[in-house]
């Protein structure tokens, strides 16, 4: 299949290790996936309030150049990156308002003529014609979990994880329809067909504090430690998830959780494509290891999958 | 803890500057409270949110503004997905910081961050914050 | 034909029609219009005064037809017509011109609306120029009924007709008549046992001579019309023959089917072969057939265990056919499935349970069969948290209705656990308490404080289970904050809905279901226990959640309804109805296919299409279908509506 891949920011910057085993699976795959040339912020954050529409315009230019590239659809692996493309694709088409306005902007759009010299930027109307897909739906829905079963060249036999999905993936349900916001599978049915063994847990579509992690750090550290208990507590001996975000607060935030609650014990968390990228037998040097805050590498080690 | 109720608070215009930032209808809301119930923030919160939602409702301005709880919300989408009545409190929350932030309330500015902190948060984080409490 | 003599009479409706239209003038106007013979008007045509003037006219002047310019058709129609019959004019030459709803009402300049009540009423004399004197039509009434649900609505109903001496045929679907009422604990206000409150009424259908009880059987189909009926109804096969049987049990004990205990099932049933709670009658065996292993397998445990060669596997269902008069729907209710509230069925966790499933723990407690036990692991639960409303007022995930019923069995629940665990303690979750009926305020307000429960304003959000606990995530709204309780068990009151099938028997009996499946009344207010079909009735949860002594009193609504139409020998229908010009009917049967009602046929050697007078219902379906004009409607013949256009226009 061919589709266009948006990293979104935090992947070219504090999270390559999740750009890297994205790109890295993605080839292993023979997914013919290709990353925008040129893209900006997605805006983070979807705007909820009625006045804010400027706010949507990332969003769209970044779906509209989809199309320019001649793919239908686009896909992401950041959380937050497919919340706010999806929304605003799904704004552009339920409200003609939205969509009439959002078109007058673009209309006007210039490409810059020193990033691009030869291109005629020619704007066609844009009406939600590009399909915002999650990575994780790639591999369930057009390579299949049992397809990719198959593919894997090292199980990750007897790994226990814990699949963590947030807000973002999930919520809101009309919006998002990734899969069923009270007891979602697809992060359960990916993980067994990698060979891990799931670790079913009350919290994990539980807010990690998400971005309060700037504003009002304790609620993050408390958010995150709550879920993290619960994960251990189930069995868990690793947590995997798709946001950049969940990451730094579960990941970077347990220092500041063994500081509060003496009697936590770290658990290392993988982006889901780490694992994906391990189980396909890539090359290691994509998985940066090195970035993670609690190191992965000894639970690996022990379990016989890294060397 | 005395409020006056007419017809000045309840059909005032922060009440319809609210329900047309939102989109939501106020009194649709019933005060079952199961906004509340599966807030994970609650704890940090001074008023939950739905007496948030109930101060909007009778046009309770300077109350529910200078609540710490709409600055609180992390937008997490729980509040809005359970609700029976289809209303979205992140929309409600988000509609009320704008007015907030239009009487120049600043709870997250680039400034309010520590350098070290900037320096290794994710920027999803950091453009969210400054969306959602900054100026 | 020669001009008829029509009369028109306009009425002022105090000043609802007079203060718009100028009565004065439209009289005069009508006096002068060509196919008026006489008109007047009156300050209110439906008082006695009014229609004695109505009456005087058509005796002086000797009228042939009237029209009375009035209000809607559906408040005086009745009245005017029988003013006319009254005087030997037939009532079907009596028309009604609505010039209050249609003009005054909705007009405000004077002129215009002089002008369009003149119309109207010219197009109406139209009508009654060509209208031809109709005669009601007569079906005689086959005075024995049919009750659909044996719980405690049906058998109420029964037994209010057996009593006023018809016969009455009681089907129930289960093998024990009961319903619901059979696996409930204590009830409400009285703490009486439900069962036995039961018992008495299930001893009086069994033994009452009027009413044949036909268990374990379904209505398959529902063919005629009021006064006369034919029902198909399927006799499942029992498997066991109940003359041998004698409800020793050995069956039940080799039988290796276990229905798990949260499924919806009649008290007892916990294998494929059980025994049906019958309180009232001897004890025997049934197989279900549909989750029995012999049919799915190979297993004949239970036949080999029968020391009475009771057990006939090749035992085949039997298919009825019986003629009524009237039926009755006491279908019921259900509840909502609670492993759709996803937010509350984390990993489906055993020890959250619904209502009904509490109250076969407690009815279990009461009849002495130990103490109260959760199902994961038997422990007797010390913190019970009660949730309402789990899927009710929640219109956008479930269902929008109050289920009417939770709030007080809730608070009897809560006061039974108690007895049965005296140390243990109550939570309960409500948005609002709706204790209207007679004596629930004071039963629940005494309940709480003598029972120490402890009600918390504000709906649950989250359950899930850590350890052997099942947390609780609430809110209380007065005190404002979020709660969070360890529960032992969770019951949720989750919505009364429609029994399962309800919208297929719906269908089967040509009766319209709301949105949920619940059996629609003709009017919400006016007409609750009757169906918009004639000879059709509703009784109990089968038409919206209701408790048992609103249950008992629909019950007996629908009989008192049923009794009403078994008074007359006869009864009269409509004969606004359609017939067939046969000479213009090629017999292509398009009228048969599009007629609603079933009431038109292909008939004779020549097959051109009748029309079932009893059961046509006038509604002009099959006369806008037929291709060739052949069709036509009684009183409102093409020829005749196209007089009444030209008049309009």
């Amino acid at each position: 299949m061919k589709v266009s891949y948006y990293p979104g920011c935090t992947l070219k910057d504090k999270t390559t290790n999740l750009d890297d085993s994205t790109k890295a699976a993605a080839e292993a795959l023979d997914i013919d996936m290709v990353e925008l040339p040129e893209w900006t912020c997605c805006g983070a954050t979807h705007p909820l309030t009625e006045e804010k529409i400027i706010n949507l315009v990332p969003q769209i230019r970044i779906l509209s150049n989809v199309r320019t590239e001649g793919n239908d659809s686009v896909t992401t692996t950041c959380a937050f990156c497919y919340n706010t493309l999806k929304r605003a694709n799904k704004a552009v088409i339920d409200d003609p308002i939205k969509r009439q306005r959002m078109n007058a902007f673009l209309k006007d759009d210039k490409r810059i003529p020193e990033y691009d010299k030869e291109t005629v930027y020619d704007f066609k109307e844009y009406n939600g014609e590009t399909k915002v897909v999650h990575f994780l739906e790639i591999l369930r829905d057009t390579i299949g979990f049992e397809t990719l079963s198959n593919r894997v060249t090292k199980k990750l036999e007897g790994l226990k994880v814990a699949p963590y999905y947030g807000c973002q993936l999930l919520r809101p349900p009309e919006e998002v329809d990734l899969d069923d916001p009270e007891n979602p599978s697809i992060l359960e049915d990916f993980l067994r067909s990698l060979g891990c063994e799931v670790v079913n847990f009350p919290f994990k579509s539980e807010c990690c504090g998400s971005y309060l992690s700037l504003s009002a750090p304790d609620a993050a550290t408390r958010a995150s430690h709550t879920i993290l208990r619960s994960a251990l507590k189930n069995g868990a001996e690793a947590v995997t998830l798709s946001c950049p975000l969940c990451y730094y607060n579960m990941d970077k935030r347990q220092d500041n959780i063994l500081k509060l609650y003496a009697d936590f014990s770290t658990v290392p968390v993988f982006f889901f494509t780490q694992l994906l990228a391990l189980a396909l037998g890539v090359d290691e040097s994509v998985m940066g290891w090195n970035k993670h805050h609690i190191d992965p590498t000894p639970l690996l080690k022990e379990k016989g999958f890294l060397s | 803890m005395r409020a006056v109720i007419s017809t000045r608070q309840v059909r005032s215009e922060f009440v319809a500057r609210v329900q047309d930032l939102s989109g939501q209808d106020l009194l649709g809301c019933y005060q079952c409270g199961k906004c509340s119930a599966g807030c994970p923030m609650t704890e940090e919160m001074d008023i939950i949110p739905s007496q948030v939602i109930r101060l909007s409702q009778l046009g309770q301005e300077e109350d529910v503004l200078n609540c710490k709880t709409i600055w609180l919300c992390a937008t997490c989408y729980q509040c809005g997905t359970r609700c029976p009545k289809g209303i979205d409190f992140s929309k409600i929350a988000e509609a009320l910081r704008y007015l907030g932030m239009g009487k120049e309330k600043e709870v997250c500015g680039p400034n309010h961050i520590p350098t070290e902190i900037i320096a290794e948060a994710p920027q999803q984080a950091l453009v969210s914050t400054f969306r959602k409490q900054g100026l | 034909m020669p001009q008829k003599k029509i009369g028109v009479f306009v009425c002022h409706c105090g000043i609802n029609i007079a203060s718009v239209v100028q009565i004065e003038e439209l009289v005069k106007r009508l006096q002068e219009s060509s196919g008026v013979y006489y008109a007047t008007d009156y300050k209110y045509m439906c008082s006695e005064p009014g229609q004695a003037s109505i009456r005087d006219a058509i005796k002086e002047k000797e009228l042939d037809g009237i029209v009375v310019a009035c209000c809607s058709p559906s408040l005086h129609e009745l009245t005017f017509r029988r003013t006319s019959s009254s005087v030997d004019l037939n009532p079907y030459l009596c028309e009604i011109a609505n010039i209050r709803e249609h003009c005054s009402w909705v007009h405000s300049d004077s002129t215009l609306a002089t002008e369009k009540a003149q119309e109207i009423i010219e197009t109406i004399v139209e009508k009654v120029r060509l209208d031809e004197a109709l005669d009601p039509i007569k079906v005689p009434v086959n005075k024995r009924a049919m009750v659909i649900g044996g719980g405690i609505s049906g058998i109420q109903s029964a037994l209010d007709i057996a009593d006023s001496g018809y016969p009455v045929i009681l089907v129930e679907r289960e093998a024990a008549i009961g319903g619901h009422m059979a696996e409930l604990s204590d009830t409400f206000l009285t703490l009486e046992k439900s069962s036995e409150l039961l018992s008495a009424k299930q001893r009086e259908v069994s033994v009452h001579s009027n009413i044949q009880l036909l268990t374990y059987s379904e209505v398959e189909d529902l063919d005629g019309y009021v006064g006369n009926f034919k029902a198909t109804i399927k006799k499942k096969a029992k498997m066991v023959d109940w003359d041998k049987c004698d409800g020793c049990g050995k069956c039940i004990a080799v039988c290796p089917v276990k229905v798990p205990f949260d499924q919806e099932h009649p008290l007892g049933k916990e294998n494929a072969i059980y025994l049906p709670l019958l309180e009232a009658g001897p004890k025997r065996v049934v197989i279900d057939k549909g989750i029995c292993q012999h049919f799915s397998g190979e297993c004949s445990e239970c036949q080999t265990a029968c020391p009475k060669s009771a057990i006939h596997f090749d035992e085949q269902d039997e298919t009825l056919e019986e003629e009524i008069g009237a039926v009755v729907v006491a279908t019921g209710y259900s509840m909502y499935p609670k492993d759709r509230i996803g937010e509350y069925g984390v990993d489906g966790c055993e020890d959250v349970i619904d209502g009904l499933q509490f109250e076969r723990m407690l009815a279990a407690w009461e009849r002495g069969e130990g103490p109260l036990r959760r199902p994961s692991d038997g422990k007797t639960p010390r913190d019970v948290v009660f949730v309402q409303c789990s899927g009710s007022r929640d219109p956008e995930h479930a269902m929008p209705y109050c289920s009417r019923i939770c709030c007080m069995y809730t608070v009897k629940e809560a006061m039974v656990y108690r007895k049965a665990v005296p140390d243990g303690q109550a939570y309960v979750f409500y948005i609002d308490i709706r204790t209207g009926g007679k004596g629930c305020e004071e039963f629940t307000q005494g309940g709480i404080a003598d029972n120490r429960l402890i009600y918390m304003r504000g709906k649950v959000s989250k359950l899930y289970r850590e350890g052997d606990k099942v947390v609780v995530w609430g809110v209380d709204t007065l005190m404002g904050k979020k709660v969070e309780i360890a529960a032992d068990l969770v019951v949720l009151a989750t919505a009364t809905v429609p029994s399962p099938g309800a919208k297929e028997l719906a269908q089967r009996l040509k009766v319209s279901a709301d949105d949920y499946g619940f059996f629609q009344e003709v009017h919400p207010k006016l007409r609750p226990v009757e169906s918009p079909t004639a000879g059709i009735f509703l009784s109990g949860a089968a038409r919206a959640p209701m408790d048992i002594p609103e249950s008992i009193m629909h019950a007996s609504g629908a009989a008192s309804k049923v009794l009403a139409l078994f008074s007359q020998d006869d009864i009269s229908h409509e004969p606004i109805v359609a017939f067939v010009d046969e000479d213009y009917c090629s017999g292509c049967g398009v009228c048969v296919e599009t007629c609603p009602y079933g009431a038109r046929e292909l008939q004779g050697r020549k097959r051109v299409a009748k029309v079932i007078e009893v059961l046509c219902q006038g509604c002009g379906a099959c006369i806008a279908a037929c291709p060739n004009g052949a069709c036509q409607q009684r009183n409102f013949q093409a020829e005749q509506c196209l007089y009444m256009l030209d008049a309009a226009l």
